[in-house]
């Protein structure tokens, strides 16, 4: 459905992707792991157009964009079939809840405003936060800002969904409201890819996980294939040096 | 000379005053909106970095920062006729330049020299609207310009209140220099007011009492404004329609 060529960013002399390839069937749920700086956020910022990649192709469909040639029509082509969940959630400080979800609607979609009103309605009782929607960002805790912004993502109908780690700037008791958000609409069908630290959520939710390394996909397969089978010997050392943070503190 | 100085008088010309008070404020009004109009584009072609335009911005805010506003006033009132008058000599063009009121030149001047000030602080609170948010507008397919209108200016316009009330109460007090075109304010009547019975120390005071007062009521209303943008510290919870009825 969204196909991904070639994708190749680099800061200076940091190459941070080189020719990244993925292939994103219709419902796929796409883990994306790694150890930190190896570009997962990039990836996600480059599919959105966020960051500016040398080069690359991103087919929508049938068409085909070449990112080194790509013109502002494009670039908002890409956006609007995607949507982006933030680590740091980047809500509208001054807008409220409900607000923040219409304003793609109206000022994007150019939606008229009670039929925005309507769709925001229904993606908060979604993320159960409809009781909020009077409230500004600053009154809420982190996991409730991140549920709005998956609905405020969510409402943008995008073919794609763009996490990145949702919910490692939560409080560990605030973590489960979120995952448990995106564990739901991962069930309902929707296409989504997930950076995150949280192996067991990662493995339990995806059907697909990639191993990102240095700037390749060093590892694509079934949940089970990765974590338990893994292929290449820097997704072992990964995976063994998670197990020992991941151990129980009496035993050390 | 009975009395050096007549302290009644300072209050009963006050009404006379006050007559061209209008004037003062329609001077500065006008200023004011150009001033930020202008501020507000050199400050996004600041912030944009647009070529040739950037710098084109830099020595202009440069110049204006750099030269005294009566000498701008002044350069207005002669400069601009005389480069009309100079267009019309060379391309036979026909604009009326000797129709042309004291008080365009005026704010004219007072508004370019306002913006070359008001580009900063508009810069600056611009820039003070955290990336994320720009970032959220533009993954929901925003064009910059949306973003600027719908998410950056709302929120930067708190952080350049305090400064936007500054520019305004400078801009009030530059009005006073509007003699140099010709035109006709609170301060030139009180010059004539004061011409007339030689005493110029009575009307400079009732001068200084009017612009002081303006001064704190606009303070009062930048406070009052400032408390309806802020947010609120608490909202009550929202409960959908259909739950009100039942
Ligand atoms: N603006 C930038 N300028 C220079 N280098 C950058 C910039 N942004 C990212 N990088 C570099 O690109 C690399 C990949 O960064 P990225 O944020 O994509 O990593 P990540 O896999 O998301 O890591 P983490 O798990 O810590 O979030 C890092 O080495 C980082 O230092
Ligand atoms: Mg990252």
């Amino acid at each position: 459905m969204i196909k991904i060529e070639e994708l190749s960013k680099r800061y200076h002399d940091n190459i941070v992707l080189e020719n990244v390839s993925l292939d994103i069937n219709e419902g796929d749920v796409i883990g994306i792991i790694g150890p930190s700086g190896t570009g997962k956020s990039t990836l996600l910022r480059c599919i959105d157009q966020l960051e500016v990649p040398e080069s690359g192709f991103i087919s929508l469909g049938d068409k085909k964009i070449d990112l080194s040639k790509k013109n502002k029509k494009d670039i908002y082509e890409i956006r609007q079939n995607t949507g982006m969940v933030f680590q740091r959630f980047n809500l509208f400080e001054k807008k409220t809840v409900l607000e923040n979800v219409m304003e793609g609607l109206i000022v994007v979609k150019n939606l008229p405003k009670e039929e925005a009103r309507k769709i925001a309605l229904e993606e908060l009782k979604k993320v159960g936060m409809t009781a909020w929607a009077n409230h500004y960002p600053k009154h809420m805790s982190g996991g409730q800002q991140q549920r709005v912004a998956i609905a405020r993502a969510l409402a943008m109908k995008p073919k794609l969904l763009l996490l990145d780690e949702p919910t490692s700037a939560l409080d560990p008791e605030l973590v489960g409201e979120v995952l448990d958000v995106i564990k739901e609409i991962a069930g309902k069908g929707f296409t989504m890819l997930l950076v995150s630290h949280e192996m067991s959520f990662v493995r339990n939710v995806s059907n697909r996980v990639i191993f990102l390394d240095k700037g390749h996909i060093v590892e694509d397969g079934t949940p089970a294939e990765v974590f338990d089978h893994p292929k290449n010997q820097r997704t072992k050392d990964f995976f063994a040096k998670m197990n020992l943070m991941n151990q129980p503190d009496y035993i050390i | 000379m009975s009395n050096i100085f007549d302290f009644k008088l300072v209050f009963t010309q006050i009404p006379n005053l006050l007559l061209y008070l209008p004037i003062t404020l329609e001077l500065a009004i006008i200023s004011m909106i150009l001033g930020i109009t202008l501020g507000l584009l050199l400050a996004i072609v600041k912030i944009r970095e647009v070529p040739v335009l950037k710098q084109i911005a830099t020595f202009f805010i440069s110049l204006i920062r750099g030269t005294p506003i009566l000498v701008q006033l002044y350069i207005a009132y002669f400069g601009i006729p005389m480069f009309f008058k100079w267009l019309n000599y060379q391309y036979g063009t026909d604009f009326k330049v000797a129709d042309v009121s004291g008080f365009i030149y005026a704010v004219v001047a007072l508004g370019i020299n306002q913006s070359a000030y008001n580009a900063e602080f508009i810069r600056a609170a611009l820039l003070s609207v955290g990336t994320g948010q720009i970032e959220a507008a533009s993954s929901l397919g925003m064009t910059y310009f949306q973003a600027l209108r719908r998410i950056i200016l709302p929120e930067a316009i708190t952080v350049a209140l305090p400064s936007l009330g500054n520019s305004l109460i400078s801009v009030i007090k530059g009005t006073s220099l509007a003699f140099t075109c010709a035109v006709v304010e609170m301060t030139a009547q009180g010059k004539i007011i004061g011409g007339r019975s030689y005493r110029y120390f009575e009307v400079y005071i009732s001068l200084a009492i009017i612009y002081w007062v303006i001064t704190i009521i606009i303070e009062q209303i930048l406070k009052l404004i400032e408390k309806r943008l802020a947010i609120p510290d608490q909202v009550a919870n929202y409960v959908p329609e259909d739950e009100v009825r039942a």
